[in-house]
């Protein structure tokens, strides 16, 4: 069970180390890395935020792993911080983990997954979220969960259930899971596509003070646009951090 | 028969204000500056979606096809029901995939005196090396009206242009210039892609209003051909601003869909249009009628 699992959170491990995906290498800190993950978790994760028909350049000037911020158009490119003894410190805790539960854990609080695109034609999109899409995927197609008995279900903060967990915050979570637990949910639809928008538009209830709170209302006005779901994930998670008010 | 008038306005500076869209009320006081009491009050404006203006292609249920340099930009000719929502969905699915699209279509922030503040314009690839290959999207607030007496319509160009919407109008904020308007006879549109599907979807293009302070509207509930009832369905406070007073509305929120269960989906669609529920003069309360099954229509497009 543990290994499925570590397939997931270890099959891109080549974007840290800068490879391509046809000349990875095999064994990264001791453990085996880059293989392809059960179930077609990691293509379905892929077709929720991003185009999957053809791969061609959406950012000109950017072709590079790092991830550009649809907050502040920055890339997360930093000099200082990405160094030989990061990637193998931060790094190989994330991926060499051997236990399962654990990785799914520093995957939610990692910073460096974070400043990572999942694909350089896509340089909005967020590496971590990609991973923790996949995991929780593969996970409940491994318990017998279809994809179109799927939901997104918000959570209270704090609450993390094992590999189903998408996003961790300060305020609330954010669960890919078939039992929404009587929480504010909303189905996925039948098939993966760049649904974000349009499951968020969805939700029996939103985890923000839409009522009142200017800043929240900005944050759901901007994550009713946007479509690709690591995209919208990382957006609420940079927009935490930016906010003046909190 | 009604006509409506479209008008699609250029941001020319930053804006603070309503975050989802420009309300329909915050449009009309901006007319009433320019307009004779008697006019204004025959007039209904809808909420002004936010578009960028950026390259696009027609949707497949667009009466056009094809990809077109100004689609944020402009106002394309309407001779159908479902042209006229091209600009009117957040998520503006005409966006093409080959650009960061998430990028363009979201909308950069800046803070001013502590508010969350819209920027006019979104710029792309400033900072990087080849700086001279940035990319300027301006954004664009899409709106149409309509008057209980049709000699109202159309409304002057010299009427519609240098508004502001939002807040902080004395320091500019919230300026906008006239883009394009157009006149559209809806009883003319074809509606036929409306005909002889199973189900019908009805999306919520704006909040419909249940309760309301200002014309002390109480106990509304939720229509009868939705299928969903109140425990389905999302809440949403809103607030209008009328002679300096604040008064709060409780509303389903825009955005979500629902199932039809009346018989009659090209009526429907029709008051859709011109909003149903309270306060539908300010903007709230517009629908848009989806058949569901498209593929027939599709392939006679092809």
């Amino acid at each position: 069970m543990s290994d499925v699992m570590l397939a997931a959170y270890r099959h891109d491990a080549h974007k840290f180390t800068g490879e391509s995906h046809n000349d990875a290498r095999e064994m990264f800190a001791g453990v085996r890395v880059n293989q392809s993950v059960p179930d077609g978790a990691d293509g379905d994760a892929a077709a929720l935020s991003r185009p999957q028909q053809k791969q061609e350049q959406t950012v000109p000037n950017h072709d590079n792993h790092y991830r550009l911020s649809l907050l502040s158009g920055e890339t997360a490119y930093n000099p200082d911080y990405f160094t030989r003894s990061t990637i193998e410190g931060t790094v190989s805790d994330l991926i060499a983990t051997k236990d399962a539960v654990t990785a799914h854990q520093r995957w939610l609080s990692s910073d460096v997954a974070a400043a990572l695109n999942e694909s350089v034609y896509h340089p909005y999109t967020s590496l971590k979220y990609h991973t923790l899409l996949v995991g929780a995927l593969l996970d409940n197609y491994r318990a017998g969960n279809d994809f179109d008995t799927l939901r997104l279900v918000v959570d209270p903060a704090g609450e993390i259930v094992p590999f189903r967990t998408v996003f961790d915050g300060d305020r609330f979570g954010l669960r890919i899971d078939a039992d929404p637990s009587r929480r504010p949910a909303a189905r996925l639809g039948s098939r993966p596509w760049r649904s974000w928008a349009s499951t968020w538009n969805r939700l029996t209830a939103h985890p923000l003070d839409t009522d009142g709170d200017k800043y929240d209302m900005t944050l759901d006005a901007n994550l009713r646009r946007t479509l690709s779901w690591s995209t919208a994930l990382q957006y609420i998670e940079d927009y935490a951090d930016w906010r003046p008010d909190r | 028969m009604t006509k409506i008038q479209q008008v699609l306005w250029e941001l020319r500076m930053d804006y603070i204000g309503h975050p989802y869209y420009v309300s329909g009320n915050a449009i009309l006081h901006a007319l009433g500056q320019h307009l004779a009491p008697e006019t204004h009050a025959e007039l209904s404006a809808s909420h002004g979606m936010f578009v960028p203006g950026q390259y696009g292609t027609f949707p497949d249920e667009h009466s056009q096809s094809g990809s077109r340099p100004y689609l944020g930009s402009g106002l394309p000719d309407v001779v159908a029901y479902d042209d006229l929502f091209l600009h009117r969905e957040a998520s503006h699915p005409w966006l093409l995939d080959i650009r960061a699209r998430d990028a363009l279509n979201t909308q950069d922030l800046r803070i001013h005196g502590g508010h969350p503040t819209l920027c006019h314009e979104t710029i792309m690839g400033r900072r990087d090396e080849q700086w001279k290959q940035f990319e300027t999207t301006k954004w664009y607030v899409h709106a149409y009206l309509h008057a209980d007496d049709p000699t109202v319509l159309p409304l002057g160009e010299d009427v519609l242009e240098d508004l502001q919407f939002g807040g902080k109008r004395n320091y500019g904020y919230g300026e906008v210039e006239l883009k394009e308007t157009q006149l559209i006879e809806l009883g003319e549109l074809d509606y036929s892609r409306l005909k002889g599907a199973e189900t019908y979807l009805i999306e919520l293009v704006t909040p419909f209003v249940l309760e309301s302070e200002y014309h002390l509207v109480n106990g509304c509930t939720v229509p009868w051909w939705w299928a969903e009832n109140r425990e389905d369905l999302r809440f949403r406070e809103e607030k209008i601003l009328e002679q300096r007073e604040v008064y709060r509305l409780q509303t389903v929120d825009h955005g979500q869909v629902v199932t039809y269960l009346g018989d009659h989906p090209i009526e429907t669609a029709k008051n859709g249009l011109l909003r149903v529920g309270s306060h539908s003069r300010y903007g709230f309360g517009e629908l848009r009628v989806k058949p569901l099954g498209e593929q027939k229509y599709r392939s006679e497009k092809n």
